[in-house]
């Protein structure tokens, strides 16, 4: 019996991680996406993020333009094109 | 052995809520100071909407239209620090923006403060501008996910426009 609800847990889990990273890839997107936008940087709309450190990413736009995103150390987030 | 497919239950369950993380940072319902403005009539009215949202925490099924829009009252402004912390709050603006944000709110009150130690500039019909121009961002950020920020932001406009081009009032604030 426990091993059947652990087996059922497992795939529930399975199931719900790559939903919820989708989410948050997501929403990191679009995020990224306002960052470029406000600092009046030409992209469109970021296809891809990748996670350099916390705070710190590379993006690529949708109009082909790549990004490194992130925070400095005096708290300003910095958007420099690649 | 047998162990080893409960662990990785565990482990996934646990990788799992981490991805929750930067979720719950902009969830919780706001908790403004009371705020001490000089205007009575229209700051009693405000704070109800965080504190009905606060009120009722397992609110869990509508987590944010039906909140803020019954907390939206007739003259809905705000004072700044109500506004700060509805826009740290919100869901509709994500991490890195409001950052970014953050830092153009900061580089604008600096002009504030170059204007008002009176250096010839910014002018006050520039620093308008820029006023104007940030207020659109944020509202373009807002006006889509959390329309009751947004109309409460725009009602208030004005007022926070007249708390910042006032040097006595801009100093207060800044102190």
């Amino acid at each position: 019996m426990t091993k059947r609800l652990a087996h059922s847990l497992l795939v529930m889990a399975c199931l719900a991680t790559p939903a919820f990273a989708q989410q948050d890839e997501k929403a990191l997107k679009k995020d990224l996406t306002a960052v470029i936008a406000l600092q009046g940087k030409s992209c469109g709309e970021v296809v891809s993020v990748a996670v350099l450190k916390q705070n710190d990413y590379a993006a690529t736009c949708k109009d082909g333009n790549k990004y490194h995103v992130y925070e400095n150390d005096k708290g300003r987030v910095v958007v420099d094109k690649q | 052995m047998r162990r080893a497919p409960y662990s990785a239950v565990v482990v996934i369950l646990l990788s799992t809520g981490c991805m929750h993380d930067r979720k719950p940072e902009t969830q919780p319902p706001p908790s403004t100071k009371t705020p001490s403005t000089t205007t009575p009539s229209t700051s009693k009215a405000k704070p109800s909407a965080p504190t009905t949202a606060k009120t009722v925490p397992p609110a869990t099924t509508k987590p944010q239209a039906a909140a803020p829009s019954k907390a939206s009252p007739a003259n809905p402004t705000l004072d700044l620090e109500s506004l700060e912390a509805r826009l740290k709050q919100t869901k509709a603006i994500g991490l890195m923006t409001k950052l970014s944000l953050k830092n153009q709110v900061d580089d604008l009150l600096d002009e504030f403060r170059r204007h008002h130690a009176g250096k010839p500039t910014p002018t006050v019909a520039e620093l308008r501008r820029s006023y104007d121009l940030l207020m659109m961002k944020v509202l373009s950020l807002l006006q889509d996910h959390d329309q009751t920020l947004a109309s409460d932001i725009v009602s208030s406009r004005e007022r926070i426009w007249g708390l910042l081009a006032d040097p006595k009032k801009f100093a207060a604030i800044t102190a």
